[in-house]
């Protein structure tokens, strides 16, 4: 636990932290959010001490790591506090805080009493849930939360979980999802949107005969919402209630406003790279993006009539500090996401009322 | 038939393929700012897929030496890096176009050159005409794009028209200037890039105004007491910069764009929207209630000129403005301007802006202070050394972008005894990715018909209203004031200084 730096009672680690900027007099402590970093893996507080350092290069804030190990028979609480610094444009040194703490057995019950007493006030807090949700995941808990970061790849059971975001939403109305597996199809989806600038382009999209989506097996959500957000962004309706689940896709039809028929396919390929393509075809025209699993680039084409436009851009890394920093760079409320969401939840089965 | 995808993924207008034609492409501007900030917008995938870009020059050269040379240089001064695949496939996308400006012939073939590039691209093709070359051919290329029809767009499509700095030398001349781009291009159709304006903190001038509810309520002569516009350079005329502007001068290459441009944006009214000409509405009312300073003695009351002489900056021997390279040994052009600007306005009745702008000082620096007033002294003015000052609010525009504010506070201890203290944001510590460059903005505003950030015509014109009366004293009156000095590496002339001692203020020490 070294890494984590010096241990420190519970009752102070504000004392501790005032210590530790005394003894440093030559570095500018920033901070714009709070950042909670949650996960109940063994080990993980460790690792996610490493994220912290790389999203503090970007991302002044003060970090706050919790570790949760429930079926420890003892009820304990360990905190340490740190510093992460960095040179900001080689000039002045840039220091945020982090506070880590682990919670064992019982204590966990403590999680909200004990860690959110070291929030920096006025400041938004934005927590980052690793792994399944649990029932730790309640309204007591996200009714403190600005932003909701989880990633919905490591979900088991995609379609309970996205029924508890959901009731948190409707819950908590300030509370803003981010769902890493979207940010993972960000860079793809602005570079359709791109190709589509183009006249003809945008012109053949009334006329669309198939969509084609191919993601990694562990990126099935980031497939679905990508289509999900195609569908939305273009208004079809689906031709048939349910969509075909095979072995490796999902097979859904859609009708244009001016009838035509789409068959939209989201299949798996364990070679891929996460979100490694995305296909759209009508007669005349052919929208592709694709990535290629180690290629750092995204490569877009569009063919239409004689007019060809090809380009390279890059592409996003699967790396979680980088989607993550990647997600607050761009901010916003979302609303997207939240937009997309109906249609994706329909992919998923899920039926509103259920909710 | 809007793109349905751009729509929400993005909060800005939406960038449209087009085809930018730059005038002027061998130049500098092309190689260190315009085709890396493209390059940038490329690579952050922001640039819409098929553009394309023509450099017209009068260099004989082929589309790979034009290319090349702009990779060379890119290398160099690309705020993303470098990335040779992603080069390759936007490089694609440059073509080189030799012609005279001057020339109609090659305009015509200019013209044929995109007609074949919208074909390449399926018929219809809007157009962004980036005049960055040498002022002097500005009509030239105007008149021409009419001549060969380059200024009129098929239908669906637009054809806009970029014109760089300096509009116009003068008011006469910049009327001249615009008509001459009115005639060519409808004003909607204008973007008179200012690069102030496209630097992260200008625009959050408006932001930390409106968006902030402590502020606008302060910000009128009840409160302020004055505000300074600093714009400070630590070079002279290094790499022949002399020659231009021994004839431009401090307040025509500065003061009459980026800072009357800052100015405009502090002391506007609360525009009824962000619109293009919502915002500019209310820039343009600023420049017209300036006071003018329009005899001799109006301008050597509030405007000080001055040239540095010899002296050291940065541990460096610099010689005077007059020995300087291509700098008319006879000069009487201010390489240091400092004016008494008032508006009068209700909200600024009163309430002076003390704007300068100079070459060879110690540092480069620019920043507008707007310096509050002092609180009624009954409760501390006994104590020894009374109230160290007012308020100062700071916003930084370049370099180390960013705001702080001066506020008074006690020395911990049993003695009340008050110094002042400095809450102070950067930019580069809260925001550890870096801005974008001014240019990639505005080049993508342009490309989504969004004029927010670009100069009108009447505000051009307001501006070159007011310099042209302080030139003309200076130039052509029979009793020109004075032309200051100060040493190479000082803050200005004492002259400068004096302006504001005459009413108990003194310029912030930067």
């Amino acid at each position: 636990m070294l890494a984590l730096g010096k241990e420190v009672a519970i009752g102070s680690v504000d004392k501790e932290l005032r210590l530790l900027w005394e003894q440093d007099k030559a570095s500018t402590n920033a901070s714009l959010i709070n950042l909670a970093v949650y996960s109940e893996e063994d080990g993980a507080i460790l690792k996610n001490s490493e994220l912290v350092q790389e999203i503090t290069r970007e991302h002044a804030c003060r970090a706050i790591l919790i570790g949760i190990d429930r079926d420890d028979p003892e009820a304990s609480i360990r905190a340490w506090i740190t510093a992460h610094c960095h040179l900001s444009h080689g000039r002045k040194s840039v220091c945020c805080e982090q506070i880590a703490f682990q919670l064992t057995g019982r204590a966990t019950g403590r999680l909200r009493n004990t860690v959110f007493a070291h929030l920096n006030s006025d400041l938004p807090l934005v927590f980052w849930w690793q792994g399944e949700l649990s029932s730790i995941f309640s309204e007591r808990l996200y009714s403190l939360i600005d932003r909701f970061v989880f990633d919905s790849s490591q979900w088991s059971e995609p379609a309970e979980s996205f029924k508890c975001i959901e009731k948190a939403l409707q819950d908590a109305g300030e509370l803003m999802p981010m769902d890493m597996e979207w940010t993972r199809s960000y860079p793809v989806r602005l570079a359709v949107a791109g190709l589509y600038d183009d006249p003809l382009a945008k012109k053949a999209l009334e006329h669309t005969s198939s969509i084609r989506i191919t993601v990694h097996p562990g990126h099935r959500m980031a497939g679905l919402q990508l289509l999900a957000w195609v569908i939305q962004r273009t208004g079809w309706k689906p031709s048939m209630d349910l969509g075909l689940n095979t072995a490796n896709n999902d097979q859904y039809y859609f009708e244009t406003h001016e009838g035509s028929d789409v068959m939209a396919v989201v299949e798996t390929d364990p070679s891929a790279a996460p979100v490694a393509g995305l296909e759209i075809l009508s007669p005349h025209c052919k929208v592709s993006v694709t990535h290629e699993a180690d290629s750092p680039y995204l490569h877009q084409l569009l063919e239409v009539g004689c007019h060809r436009i090809e380009r390279s851009t890059p592409a996003a890394s699967d790396d979680s500090a980088e989607l993550f920093m990647d997600h607050l760079s761009r901010g916003g409320k979302n609303s997207l996401y939240r937009m997309m969401m109906p249609t994706f939840l329909g992919f998923l089965g899920v039926n509103e009322e259920e909710i | 038939m809007n793109n349905p995808f751009r729509k929400d993924l993005v909060s800005r207008s939406q960038p449209e393929a087009c085809t930018v034609v730059i005038f002027g492409a061998t130049g500098d501007l092309t190689h260190r700012k315009l085709i890396p900030a493209l390059y940038n917008l490329q690579v952050e995938g922001a640039l819409p897929a098929g553009v394309k870009i023509v450099g017209f020059a009068r260099r004989e050269k082929t589309d790979e030496e034009f290319r090349s040379g702009l990779e060379e240089i890119n290398r160099k001064v690309s705020r993303s890096g470098h990335d040779d695949e992603i080069w390759t496939a936007f490089a694609q996308n440059i073509h080189y176009h030799q012609s005279e400006f001057q020339d109609g012939d090659g305009y015509k073939k200019l013209a044929e050159r995109l007609d074949e590039i919208d074909q390449d691209r399926g018929g219809k093709g809007h157009r962004l005409f980036y005049i960055a070359s040498a002022p002097s051919f500005f009509d030239d290329v105007l008149e021409q794009l009419k001549n060969a029809g380059l200024n009129e767009c098929k239908e669906g499509c637009w054809s806009r028209v970029i014109v760089e700095k300096p509009f116009g030398t003068d008011l006469p001349s910049a009327q001249h200037l615009n008509e001459v781009v009115n005639r060519t291009f409808q004003e909607k159709d204008t973007y008179r890039i200012d690069h102030y304006l496209g630097k992260e903190t200008a625009q959050n001038i408006m932001v930390l105004r409106f968006a902030n509810a402590i502020f606008e309520p302060l910000w009128n002569n009840n409160y302020i007491d004055h505000i300074q516009i600093t714009c400070a350079e630590n070079l002279g005329m290094e790499g022949g910069r002399g020659g231009y502007y021994d004839k431009a001068g401090a307040l025509r290459d500065m003061v009459q764009n980026h800072l009357l441009q800052l100015l405009s944006l502090v002391a506007m009214e609360p525009p009824t929207d962000l619109s293009a000409d919502g915002v500019r509405d209310e820039k343009v009312k600023v420049l017209r209630s300036l006071r003018q300073w329009d005899t001799p003695e109006l301008v050597a009351e509030n405007v000080v000129r001055a040239q540095y002489t010899e002296g050291h900056v940065d541990g460096e021997k610099r010689v005077g403005y007059r020995e300087e390279d291509r700098v008319d040994p006879e000069s009487t052009t201010e390489a240091y301007v400092a004016l008494r600007v008032m508006i009068d306005t209700w909200r600024w009745s009163g309430v002076p802006f003390f704007v300068r702008m100079g070459k060879q000082l110690p540092k480069k620096a620019t920043e507008i202070s707007v310096h509050f007033k002092e609180p009624p002294t009954v409760l501390f003015n006994a104590l020894s050394g009374g109230v160290p000052g007012g308020n100062v609010l700071v916003i930084r525009i370049q370099p180390d972008e960013g705001i702080s504010l001066r506020m008074v506070s006690k020395i911990p201890g049993a003695r009340l005894r008050l110094e002042p203290v400095k809450m102070d944001f950067h930019y580069s510590t809260s925001f550890g990715k870096g801005s974008p460059e001014a240019y990639e903005r505005l080049l993508l505003d342009s490309m989504a018909g969004d004029a927010t950030l670009f100069a009108r015509r009447d505000e051009v014109e307001e501006a070159w209203k007011f310099i042209d009366h302080i030139e003309h004293a200076w130039h052509e009156s029979d009793t020109p004031p004075p032309v200051a000095e100060y040493v190479a590496g000082t803050w200005g002339p004492k002259e400068a200084d004096d302006l504001l001692a005459e009413d108990g203020r003194k310029w912030r020490r930067l």
